[in-house]
């Protein structure tokens, strides 16, 4: 999102009272007192050296309260734009540019704003009869009395840099705005419209066979993340995640020659990709969305007890999604000692640890979001027909803001599905057609749903029972829970609402006119995939498939990862005992790539069988020989490999290259199947007369591939990994970046980077060891402070990207989690605390 | 009513120049860059000549404010925040670009409020009945 730098006007350049009052904002002294309006009793905020605070609240309210002001006073930018455009209010931030308009209208019409309003009045509703959401309410309202604390008392030292530049003052936040960032959370991690992008190739394709081919249910040799199905009981669990209705027998899945095909238009489908594809993403393209978790029990470990370790795949940006924090409640009625990330604008940790449990999150990817074509009303376009009647669709009207020019009207049309997301397009006239919106989207996160009720229960657990209980609150975006404890269990919850479908598969976009099709119904909560201490002794998920289909009841229909994230730490973890801390590290640093280890081998040998002399070929040979597979940066052959996968990708799939598609839709899982089988018919290359075999084809992808490599340099100095392949961490909105060195790693390998500028990746470290004192290792690649002037900026990037070889890993922060603040600064030895804030009740 | 120009009497050039920069660091702790206009207006009183008001305000103003970026500099990386401004423009490394353009806009404020300060106090003396006039007209009655 960039942002033009005299948006704020010529005042900002004045030496008091502008831009450079940051600098002084930074600097903090011994200790500070703030007195607040709407605080209790009080609390003590510790700053460690790292920036992260350590909150020792008298009561519930005042814990929450101090860290909404913390959340705010070092990231109320971050905060602030997230939830404008998350709520379709950039433009009041930014203006009026084409892109800011088409990404206002777009978030309005997926509707998250009126999904958060009905969330949040569920919680109103429901505080008096369940203490958990009274508790969840009562944290929520202070943590935004917390932030208009700080929004109320901002000066021009700690207003951010970013607002002065923009001349922008931001108004209250509210419990929506809170809501609404995690309801955006869950759109970037469980939405998306790909039932339109599965139409879209699909019709492109115009080949089934093909389609099924690319487009597996379970990629060859995937090892799933349930290895034992650990049920729970109907008895304490009857219903679906977050109270929803379930099914016990689920009907017959659809065969696909039986499957309803909805009619959309080509041209109106190809405007409404476009239009989502344009869109901004603050998480970044799902394609890169992942993560890594795994759990040891203590048979496996050198300390006996268990360990944890989780590092999720997110967009990497400038504050980062993270925010490490510290939460302690002294009031013995309530409290609380919980310590992890917590996502700015929101009230918890979302991925650490209590006193006596630790868990991490690793995305499902699953399919909750189904799009249906409403069949209208030829006489009247504003209705649709459903159960034999033509329905009125709900209109809400939307005003966008737009700063320094007039609002701009549009309506949203909602059916019974859900909004109609053709609504941006509003009424239109493409080359053949008038259109009126009929695209509804039935998205579970679209629902009354949990999030902020489930880290209400889960900041509190003290064992699996308590894990068990939170993890039936968590509803919505489905991900997978691994879970460690100091009485040795591990666990791994597969959570989430998954739909039980009707009359449709679910992958394409349908019509039902009537309640027989749609999602009927849901998995019940006590039969979600689950491993509970699995004989194995281990557990991992890299977001691959949760279950081997064939073993469960249920289908749960989604995208699933490559598995070489996953088959590698799988291994590395069933050969391994006496796991150490530094094994964990070493695992998640490391940067073996699979898919070198798996189908370089047939390159190299078919370059031997084909007696070819050709030395340019045979430098890259030479480099690739006697390779160890690991993408390190000083080295030229994970360039070549990088180039030479490619390449092979691209000479395997010209079926797919001649539908006007590019060949990169099948994913590396389908390359290695097409290999390793081999499939004569995808070698075989058919713009040719002559059947090609696998050699063949294999040396053209190296003739390619050196067509590339040659074009960066003669000599394979000059093609050395890291000159490449780089991190690169960008402002939020464009002004600055963090990083720009070489990094290892690569799009399959458990340190991931994809692509060749690295904006995605290990948004966070964790790992987890339950000695006697349970050790907490963390770290992110940012700082805890939005001020780029401050030491906070990156300070843990710096530890996040500093990879030991000798260690083998990279740095890591050894969390101090004292139980209160005095025991805190007695253990102080002076490096430990940076200052000392004490809040007070004002009045 | 006696004349600005007898109640505020010509100081010279350096005491008012003192003054105004004395003015401008004063004033710009408050964070309003407009009171720098204010501080030319008052800077003018001192002085009598139109280019003498402005050369006042501007250096006045200007050299206060490059004390005080010199303070921020020392103090609050007042240099790297200028740098990572000018960035924006794609002028990495032209951080000293920013305060001066920043400390010229400070002089300009001051020294136009010089001139027009100048000029009010002009035109309102102008208007005022010349007392040393009418003292000798009361005399020779």
């Amino acid at each position: 999102m960039p942002i033009g730098p005299l948006a704020g006007g010529l005042q900002i350049l004045q030496p008091w009272g502008g831009i450079f009052d940051v600098g002084k904002g930074i600097q903090h002294g011994g200790n500070e007192t703030i007195a607040l309006p709407d605080m209790l009793s009080g609390a003590e905020v510790i700053v460690d050296e790292w920036g992260i605070p350590h909150i020792y609240g008298d009561t519930l309210e005042d814990t929450f309260m101090a860290l909404g002001y913390m959340h705010a006073r070092d990231r109320l930018f971050q905060m602030v734009m997230q939830t404008y455009l998350a709520s379709g209010r950039i433009c009041e931030v930014i203006g009026g540019a084409d892109y800011a308009i088409n990404s206002d209208k777009y978030q309005r019409a997926i509707g998250l704003v009126k999904a958060a309003e009905e969330t949040y009045q569920w919680y109103v509703d429901n505080a008096d009869t369940n203490e958990d959401v009274d508790y969840s309410l009562r944290a929520t309202l202070a943590h935004v009395a917390g932030i208009n604390a700080f929004i109320d008392t901002m000066t021009s030292d700690n207003t951010p840099i970013e607002f002065k530049i923009l001349g922008f003052t931001p108004s209250h936040w509210t419990p929506i705005d809170s809501f609404t960032w995690a309801k955006y959370m869950t759109w970037s991690l469980s939405g998306g419209v790909y039932d339109l992008r599965r139409e879209f190739v699909r019709n492109q394709l115009g080949n089934d066979s093909l389609y099924a081919d690319i487009f597996p249910e379970f990629y060859p040799n995937t090892i799933p993340i349930i290895p034992e199905q650990y049920n729970l009981s109907l008895i304490d669990y009857a219903d679906a995640p977050g109270g929803y209705p379930a099914m016990l027998v689920p009907p017959p899945s659809i065969l696909s020659e039986n499957e309803p095909i909805a009619q959309i238009s080509e041209s109106k489908l190809n405007e409404l990709l476009n239009i989502v594809s344009s869109n901004i993403n603050l998480l970044g393209d799902s394609v890169f969305v992942g993560s890594n978790s795994w759990a040891v029990n203590g048979s496996k470990t050198a300390t006996g007890q268990a360990m944890l370790a989780n590092d999720p795949h997110l967009s990497l940006q400038a504050p980062s999604l993270w925010y490490e924090v510290h939460l302690v409640v002294l009031d013995d009625d309530e409290a609380l000692n919980v310590q992890g990330g917590s996502l700015p604008g929101t009230p918890g940790i979302l991925i650490g640890h209590t006193e006596h449990i630790s868990w991490g999150m690793t995305n499902v990817g699953a399919d909750v979001l189904d799009i249906f074509v409403e069949e209208l009303n030829p006489t009247d376009p504003t209705q649709y027909r459903y159960n034999g009647d033509w329905v009125d669709f709900e209109v809400r009207e939307e005003v966008i803001h737009v700063k320094g020019r007039a609002d701009i009207h549009f309506n949203v049309s909602w059916s019974l599905h859900g909004p109609c997301i053709d609504s941006v397009m509003s009424t239109y006239t493409s080359d053949t057609e008038t259109s009126y919106p009929n695209i509804a989207m039935n998205w579970t996160g679209l629902s009354i749903t949990h999030e902020v009720l489930t880290l209400g229960i889960l900041n509190r657990a003290q064992d699996i029972q308590d894990y068990y209980d939170a993890m039936y609150w968590w509803d919505s975006p489905p991900h997978n829970f691994i879970y460690a404890d100091d009485a040795g269990n591990i666990a791994l919850t597969v959570a989430g609402r998954f739909p039980i479908r009707q009359g449709y598969s679910g992958n394409f976009p349908v019509t039902a006119t009537n309640d027989s099709v749609g999602m009927i119904s849901n998995i019940p909560y006590a039969f979600n995939p689950r491993s509970v201490n699995p004989s194995q002794c281990f557990l991992q998920s890299a977001n691959q498939k949760s279950i081997d289909p064939s073993t469960y009841g249920f289908t749960i229909l989604g995208a699933q990862s490559p598995d070489y994230r996953g088959e590698r730490i799988h291994t590395y973890l069933d050969g391994k005992t006496g796991i150490t801390v530094n094994d964990m590290m070493q695992l998640q640093a490391d940067v073996l790539d699979l898919t070198a280890e798996k189908m370089l081998p047939y390159v190299l040998a078919a370059w031997t069988s084909s007696g070819e002399v050709n030395t340019t070929i045979q430098t890259l040979v030479d480099e690739l020989t006697g390779w160890n597979y690991e993408m390190e940066i000083d080295i030229a052959a994970p360039t070549i490999w990088t180039y030479l996968l490619e390449e092979i990708r691209y000479v395997l799939f010209d079926e797919i290259r001649d539908a006007d598609l590019p060949a990169t839709l099948a994913q590396i899982p389908i390359v290695e199947w097409v290999l390793s089988a081999p499939i004569d018919y995808y070698i075989d290359d058919h713009s040719t007369v002559a059947i090609e075999s696998m050699d063949e084809i294999l040396v053209q992808a190296m003739h390619r591939t050196a067509n590339n490599l040659y074009a960066l340099g003669d000599d394979p100095s000059e093609w050395l990994y890291g000159h490449y392949h780089t991190i690169f961490i960008d402002h939020l909105a464009g002004m600055t970046y963090i990083g720009g060195g070489a990094h290892r790693g690569s799009g399959y390998t458990v340190n991931v980077g994809g692509g060749w500028t690295v904006q995605h990746g290990p948004s966070r470290r964790m790992v987890v060891s339950y000695t006697e004192t349970p050790e907490y290792y963390t770290v992110y690649p940012g700082g805890q402070s939005q001020v780029m002037f401050s030491q906070h900026w990156d300070d843990l990037f710096e530890l996040w990207y500093a990879y030991d070889p000798i260690l083998g890993h990279y740095g890591y922060t050894l969390e101090y989690n004292y139980a209160t603040a005095i025991a805190f600064t007695n253990a102080n030895d002076g490096t430990m605390i940076e200052y000392i804030i004490l809040f007070i009740p004002r009045g | 009513m006696r004349k600005l120009n007898v109640i505020f009497p010509d100081l010279g050039l350096f005491p008012a120049f003192v003054i105004t920069l004395v003015l401008s660091i004063v004033l710009q702790l408050s964070g309003a860059w407009i009171t720098m206009f204010l501080v030319g207006v008052l800077s003018s009183m001192f002085v009598r000549r139109h280019r003498t008001a402005f050369g006042v305000g501007f250096f006045g103003v200007f050299i206060g404010w490059l004390f005080i970026f010199v303070y921020l500099i020392l103090t609050a990386q007042a240099l790297p925040i200028a740098d990572f401004f000018i960035g924006l423009l794609g002028l990495g490394g032209l951080g000293w670009l920013v305060i001066a353009i920043s400390s010229i806009i400070g002089g300009l404020l001051g020294g136009f409020g010089g001139l027009l300060g100048r000029s009010i106090v002009d035109l309102v003396d102008e208007l005022l009945p010349n007392e040393a006039g009418k003292e000798t007209k009361d005399n020779n009655r």
